[in-house]
């Protein structure tokens, strides 16, 4: 440690100096929310798959039981798993992508992801298809955001997923 | 700024540097964050328009955001020279 170094954080303590940053994170720059809409799908589907499952009855085999227990373990593990993908990719749009700029221009945001990150929560709490859905709406939303600040237009359309729930993407001329 | 400055290097900033001279390519520079208040930058200049619009660029080039990303800076956003640097 060298002396004139200690000098200088010991005054920095007693009156700290502003910070000079030479980069952010990694400014990579690539932010897309296609993948927060893409794990609300799987939650969807995953709410589905669990409320066609058949439950066993009081007959029920212990094979029977077995198959049911592990099917029901495997979708509640993905269910959890891409709820929590949604929030993370939404809160890395929020955090990182989104600007005070696009605020002004779109006071809905925060709405929006505090909306998304309710759902996501919820979704991962229950067997809840309504709060799935309303993740992936909230999610669509935000993408309409993300590809307006990027000056494109957008078209919602049926997914080409087993949940066919309306999707937001954007217009690429 | 890597190599040159690494996180917690302490920089002595000369306010008054370029008052009597213009600022010139090469130079380290503490700057006004043009996107976020508030928040400095420490970059290194690599251009001065004709127009006297300062381009910044970092040294560690593949992770910087600089006039790249944000386009050159007016002079007055310059704070001043780095004029010494401490480090642990």
């Amino acid at each position: 440690m060298s002396l004139l170094h200690s000098i200088a954080r010991f005054f920095d303590r007693i009156a700290p100096a502003p910070a000079a940053y030479a980069h952010c994170d990694i400014p990579c720059g690539i932010y897309d929310p296609h993948h927060a809409q893409m794990a609300a799908h799987t939650v969807v589907r995953m709410i589905d798959l669990i409320n066609q499952l058949e439950k066993p009855g009081p007959g029920a085999t212990p094979e029977q039981r077995q198959e049911y227990m592990a099917k029901l373990s495997r979708y509640v593990l993905v269910k959890e798993q891409h709820a929590e993908i949604a929030k993370h990719e939404v809160r890395v749009l929020w955090g990182d992508y989104f600007k005070p700029d696009h605020l002004k221009t779109f006071p809905e945001l925060h709405d929006l992801v505090w909306m998304a990150l309710k759902a996501g929560s919820k979704a991962r709490q229950e067997v809840n298809l309504q709060a799935a859905e309303e993740l992936l709406k909230a999610t669509n939303e935000i993408a309409v955001v993300y590809w307006k600040t990027k000056g494109l237009e957008t078209v919602r359309a049926k997914a080409p997923y087993p949940t066919e729930r309306e999707t937001v993407y954007p217009k690429f001329h | 700024m890597s190599p040159h400055l690494e996180p917690g290097d302490f920089v002595v900033v000369n306010r008054w540097a370029y008052r009597f001279r213009p600022p010139l390519t090469g130079d380290v520079v503490v700057v006004r964050d043009p996107e976020v208040p508030g928040r400095f930058l420490v970059k290194r200049i690599f251009q001065i328009s004709p127009e006297g619009l300062v381009g910044l660029q970092g040294d560690n080039t593949a992770r910087s955001r600089d006039s790249r990303a944000f386009g050159p800076v007016g002079k007055e956003a310059v704070v001043g020279k780095v004029w010494l640097r401490l480090r642990p």
